[in-house]
């Protein structure tokens, strides 16, 4: 095909005006200093069931409750007298080892939703009684007015990245994010971009200057980076590896979101989850290493969440239906490692369910005020206390 | 009458939105043919579609050496359908009821049952009756595997396929109860299917087989009511109750009409679908010619899917090798669709949401390779600015000045104007 690479800096007049073409918060945007801290969010899709991953070894309850599914005692990985990890996060040891890995136990909100995309959703915009149309990373961009303060590496932007009036950047593969406009036709584009238009159109055009103002504010230093690590095979290691990228190039999002989906077992658990817990911890062992190398391991923490836990007890297709509650996970060199929180208590369920204890928005909020030096109230609407994970 | 008629005969640019909308696009000269008639004439036409499938479609699943190879022929040979047949409203609809009723092809690998799910969406495209479009669904093998209906056993029950037949498929949420959810789910129990399963049997044909032996016949309350239900009364229920009307007509509102409908229209709309108990012909034939469907331009982002379809049909269906195809069919999912594989089984939402940074990337790369690529279709004649844009006083217009034919095209398809319909 006749494309031509072109230099990006030929459409820096088109990707300017990115900023004064939008109303509203994105005219104060450009001036926004960025921080010096990074959060990466990890989201588990589907309902990661916590009682596996994060295993109450000595409770015969949970063995009862499982017969077929449950973790073998000799095979948990003990980090304590009751408390073990599932056999596939080994590569996560050394981190727990090193007092960079925390677990929250015990997390959910008030009136537990079973339905994967209402309780994704109060996951995404933090608020239980789903009034909020904004997700929480949003609402960040919003406040700071910095449209680029945050990134989904992936296709799709998560609804935590979604903002009343523009969504943050999805960057489905760094090398891949930038624009090659066949020759001779970027005054034509440009034209094209300037005429007067109303409605979802002038959404679109909207969409179109971020989108080129985003790409070349990331390909500016992208091509310095080399990998300090050996990345596992597979999409989420890529993505990991591409937010490696993005740190370590001194892109500037402060927060960058990444997504490990496959976890609604309802069916043949044990297969499923094992290989997904595995492809987890062997990309973020992999990622911390990296960082490490890149000397930047210092200022990122990387926060893990589900939409929900599973019910306690198993079914009969050696699966796990919807629950809720369940655990949240957090690792790097900032955070403060061991287990925050008490465990469920596996005799005193509700409607076969664990009753959760802290609240998930109070672990935004320390991520919020201790990390990103954020004004959580304003964030999450409201004063949320949750256990203290960060050191 | 519950929505107001469109009463004028057709402009140019009524006809443009009319095909934009319900045949993903057309030609010049496919928009003109329109211009004078009269709305509900044309709606009713439109609807009057059979079972008449694109002549030479070179893709067959039941040739794949292996269930990945197949589940491409499968979407290879949908776009094909969709490109190229006789029927774009019809395969709008089951583009829409396989976003409603999803499957996944992450679980979903039998070659048959996705292949009969298929023919059932497009048999009930535009069903005269919702509540037997949803049995029969919920009766294809790849519903009972993809919802674990098929596990769903009497004192062991699976509830995944209950809950999300009234999440997802009827009522909507906020209208039913947990307990709604385990009774339903009772009531489907021994619903289950033989064969094709496994990955070495992808190719065999797996039947839908209700075992008595697993169902439990208990009493149960559903959405208020107390029997001895079985799978095909809680679905009858779950279809008729009022709320199902309001979520089906919204769904129908999304596609058709706006990104973001009118709650006045959709009700209209609902009062229809109750009034003819569940006639989704009825509801789209007035829908399709309601003065709210013609005043509403440029409302909808096109889909990945959509965005393709609408180039090759505003083209004039140029013929294409396979291998692009197959390939196109793969773009698709690079912009964020996979054909019958949306990331949840609340399917795609749409909307704003087809569109960031990366997507956007993906339609410039893919409009470059449509119009200035080496293998660009070949066409007889460009498309105009009528077709691609849906109006010749599109704003985009004046920047086509001083370009080549191809170079129009290529910016026509980056335009806002024809990523919306």
């Amino acid at each position: 095909m006749p494309l031509h690479r072109r230099d990006f800096l030929k459409y820096s007049a088109l990707a300017v005006a990115a900023t004064s073409g939008m109303p509203g918060f994105l005219a104060r945007a450009a001036t926004q200093a960025t921080g010096q801290k990074t959060l990466v969010v990890i989201q588990l899709t589907g309902g990661n069931d916590g009682l596996n991953t994060l295993i109450p070894y000595s409770n015969g309850a949970y063995y009862a409750a499982r017969p077929t599914i449950a973790i073998p005692k000799k095979d948990v990985l003990t980090l304590g007298s009751d408390l073990g990890m599932h056999p596939s996060l080994k590569p996560l040891m050394g981190l727990w080892d090193a007092g960079q890995l925390a677990w929250m136990e015990n997390i959910g909100y008030p009136n537990p939703n079973r339905s994967h995309f209402a309780s994704m959703a109060i996951w995404h915009t933090a608020d239980p009684t789903q009034a909020q149309a904004e997700g929480w990373i949003g609402r960040i961009a919003e406040k700071i007015g910095d449209p680029f303060c945050a990134s989904n590496i992936g296709s799709s932007t998560p609804l935590a990245l979604r903002a009343a009036e523009f969504s943050l950047p999805s960057i489905e593969a760094v090398d891949n994010f930038q624009v090659k406009l066949p020759a001779g036709l970027e005054g034509a584009f440009g034209a094209m971009l300037d005429a007067q238009r109303g409605g979802e159109a002038d959404y679109l055009v909207r969409a179109t200057r971020q989108m080129l103002s985003n790409t070349q504010k990331v390909q500016a230093n992208v091509g310095k980076y080399r990998a300090g690590a050996t990345y596992p095979e597979g999409k989420f290691a890529a993505q990991l590896k591409d937010a490696a990228r993005l740190i370590a190039s001194g892109t500037g999002q402060r927060i960058l979101y990444v997504s490990l989906g496959g976890f609604d077992t309802h069916a043949g658990q044990r297969g499923e989850q094992d290989d997904l817990l595995a492809q987890l911890a062997s990309g973020l062992a992999a990622f911390q290493t990296d960082l490490e190398r890149q000397g930047v391991a210092e200022r990122v923490v990387v926060m893990g969440f589900s939409e929900f836990g599973r019910r306690v007890a198993e079914n009969d297709s050696a699966g796990t239906d919807h629950g809720q509650g369940s655990v949240m996970f957090a690792l790097g060199k900032g955070v403060k490692g061991g287990i925050h929180g008490d465990s469920p208590d596996l005799e005193d369920l509700s409607l076969g369910d664990i009753k959760y204890k802290q609240d998930f928005r109070g672990v935004y909020a320390g991520a919020l005020t201790n990390w990103l030096g954020l004004n959580a109230r304003e964030i999450l609407g409201g004063d949320f206390k949750g256990p203290q994970w960060l050191a | 009458m519950t929505l107001a008629p469109h009463s004028r005969p057709l402009t140019l640019d009524d006809a443009a939105h009319l095909l934009r909308r319900t045949a993903f696009g057309a030609t010049d000269a496919q928009i003109r043919a329109l211009v004078g008639s009269e709305a509900r004439t044309v709606a009713r036409d439109l609807l009057n579609f059979d079972g008449a499938t694109a002549p030479g479609n070179p893709f067959d699943p039941m040739q794949a050496a292996t269930p990945g190879a197949g589940l491409q022929l499968i979407r290879a040979g949908w776009l094909f359908e969709l490109m190229y047949g006789p029927h774009p409203l019809r395969e709008r609809l089951t583009l829409l009821w396989s976003n409603h009723f999803v499957i996944g092809t992450d679980k979903v690998r039998n070659m048959p049952s996705i292949t009969e799910y298929l023919a059932l969406l497009r048999r009930h495209a535009a069903t005269p009756s919702f509540a037997a479009f949803a049995l029969d669904v919920a009766r294809t093998p790849a519903m009972l595997r993809y919802l674990d209906n098929d596990q769903n056993r009497n004192g062991k029950p699976n509830e995944n396929f209950s809950r999300e037949l009234l999440e997802l498929f009827t009522t909507g949420i906020g209208h039913y109860t947990e307990e709604d959810v385990k009774e339903g789910a009772r009531a489907l129990s021994g619903w289950t299917f033989t064969g094709g399963r496994g990955n070495q049997k992808y190719l065999e044909v797996p039947k839908f087989v209700f075992n008595p032996k697993q169902h439990d016949t208990g009493r149960k309350t559903y959405l208020g009511k107390t029997g001895n239900l079985t799978g095909e009364d809680v679905i009858a229920l779950a279809a008729g109750h009022p709320a199902t009307a309001l979520f089906v007509a919204r769904k129908l509102h999304r596609a058709f009409v706006s990104d973001v409908p009118s709650d006045a229209a959709v009700k209209g709309s609902a009062e229809t679908f109750a009034r003819t108990g569940g006639n989704i012909r009825a509801v789209l034939e007035e829908l399709l010619s309601s003065e709210a469907f013609y005043a509403s331009r440029a409302a909808v982002i096109r889909g990945p899917v959509e965005f393709i379809a609408a180039a090759v049909r505003s083209f004039g269906s140029p013929r294409m090798e396979p291998k692009q195809l197959l390939n196109l069919a793969q773009t698709a999912g690079k912009m964020g669709q996979i054909l019958l594989q949306p990331d949840t089984v609340k399917g795609w939402d749409g909307g704003r949401e087809w569109i960031n940074d990366t997507t956007l990337l993906q339609r410039m790369q893919l409009a470059a390779a449509l119009s200035l690529g080496g293998n660009a279709p070949k066409l007889e004649k460009p498309p105009t600015p009528l077709a691609l844009l849906g109006t010749e006083r599109a704003a985009t217009v004046t920047a086509l000045r001083g370009l080549s034919a191809k170079q129009q095209t290529y910016l026509m398809l980056i335009s806002p104007e024809f990523q919306l319909a």
